[in-house]
């Protein structure tokens, strides 16, 4: 599980009334894939144009305090409009959103205290039928 | 053939050996391509913007491959473990291998990472049943693919799963996971027409807009059923207006709410009624309308309809 996926990531529980985000992050243990070299324009490009075009989207503090249970410290605590302008400064988030990965862990929902277990990479977010939601059908 | 819906639930048909039959079957690979390329077609993606895409029903990651060729970002969700771990090889494989496993040199394909040797997936896989739910923030993802998944949520594999509740369930949360101006497309096989309808049906009354496409209507075996969701009843009207006054509509721009007389027909006030007691067939079709809209099974309309009968039963 990346760091961009956990961004998105929260419990739809009833019991979690729409509350269940962010989902706070046990390690056992993280992957970290290389960060690419000098790569030519073209790859940054694509990278810079990701990042720039999910950024709004990006719960900052969230991504902080996951990044840092990940073993991250290195992330600013407020996006400044500088920084998001900054080439160097969004290929580096984009190593942080799309190379870490959470191998082996527990994502703790913040209202319910619901675990989701994660193995192999995989996040398992199967909730039982009794846990949905209610919905007027 | 036997439609594996009926034989259990999809995690446990999906097993270990199914997944990898799946995967390895170049005839299943090859179909699966196809649609998924349809499926790209119709979103109609600017495959110059990367995009952050959910893939329903992943699998063993065969549709995500060609979302990667295309140059966008996916994330995965699927019931088996099994389909997910063969996707998790798959794209383990794909980074390390040094030629091109695509095969085809697909002239869609935007950038020059196609041909890297070297490509690390921009994938994500998750392991959730879709009919409990999306569990994502609201306005996460740009689009959503489907690749012959959303059929499984017709059939209820235990005594509280009711298909209607889990088909409404999941439209409605993909309705809040979307960005507004995104689309969805889920390309999946109905066992007969009312399977068709209902699925359609759940997806409009959470407030989509869309329909149907079906390819080769006349094959019984070739035959696609694309489910096609978008937010706006006129982005296809404006879209052209834009080309025509020269604006260049790359960009999905917000678009401010357009009020038509076809979303307002509810506040319509009913046809008066002739005389005390008797109800004009205007009246009527209006009421049968007004059920339908509900989603409520209502009887067609025949030249029968609202017609006096000749004797008092």
């Amino acid at each position: 599980m990346r760091l961009l996926t956990h961004n998105s990531l929260k419990n739809n529980s009833a019991a979690a009334k729409g509350k269940g985000f962010p989902l706070k992050v046990t390690v056992a243990q993280i992957r970290v894939d290389e960060q690419d070299g000098i790569d030519d324009d073209d790859d940054d490009d694509t990278k810079i144009r990701f990042i720039q075009g999910i950024l709004p989207n990006i719960d900052w503090p969230a991504l902080v305090a996951a990044s840092q249970a990940m073993g991250i410290p290195t992330l600013p605590p407020t996006l400044t409009e500088d920084l998001a302008e900054n080439r160097v400064f969004l290929v580096a988030l984009y190593h942080v959103l799309m190379n870490v990965h959470l191998v082996q862990g527990i994502l703790t929902c913040p209202v319910t205290g619901r675990e989701f277990v994660v193995q192999n990479e995989i996040p398992n977010m199967i909730l039982e039928e009794e846990e949905c939601e209610a919905v007027r059908f | 053939m036997s439609r594996p819906e009926l034989t259990g639930p999809a995690a446990h048909f999906y097993n270990e050996k199914e997944a990898r039959k799946y995967d390895s079957s170049s005839r299943m690979v090859g179909v699966q391509r196809e649609i998924t390329e349809r499926a790209i077609e119709l979103l109609r993606l600017d495959h110059s913007q990367p995009a952050y895409v959910l893939d329903i029903g992943c699998g063993s990651g065969l549709s995500g491959q060609v979302l990667e060729e295309k140059g966008h970002f996916w994330l995965g969700c699927d019931v088996s473990r099994d389909m997910l771990l063969v996707a998790q090889e798959r794209m383990h494989n794909q980074a390390n291998d040094d030629d091109d496993d695509e095969g085809e040199s697909d002239d869609e394909s935007m950038d020059g990472e196609s041909n890297k040797q070297q490509r690390k997936s921009t994938g994500d896989l998750m392991h959730h049943d879709m009919g409990t739910g999306l569990p994502f923030r609201p306005a996460t993802f740009d689009a959503c693919i489907s690749i012959s998944a959303l059929q499984w949520l017709c059939y209820s594999n235990a005594a509280h799963q009711n298909p209607r509740r889990r088909l409404t369930r999941f439209f409605s949360s993909l309705y809040t996971v979307l960005k507004r101006g995104g689309r969805a497309v889920l390309q999946f096989y109905p066992e007969t027409a009312e399977q068709a309808v209902l699925i359609t049906e759940c997806a409009t009354r959470v407030g989509f807009a869309g329909g149907v496409v079906v390819d080769y209507p006349n094959s019984a075996k070739a035959k696609k059923h694309y489910l096609v969701l978008s937010f706006d009843r006129n982005s296809e009207q404006k879209r052209k207006a834009a080309l025509k006054d020269g604006l260049s509509s790359a960009a999905e721009e917000p678009q401010s709410v357009l009020v038509t007389g076809a979303s307002r027909e509810g506040a319509k006030k009913a046809p008066i009624r002739k005389k005390k007691g008797v109800k004009t067939k205007e009246w009527v079709v209006h009421k049968k309308e007004t059920q339908r809209k509900k989603g409520k099974a209502v009887r067609p309309d025949t030249k029968y309809t609202a017609r006096r009968r000749p004797t008092k039963f």
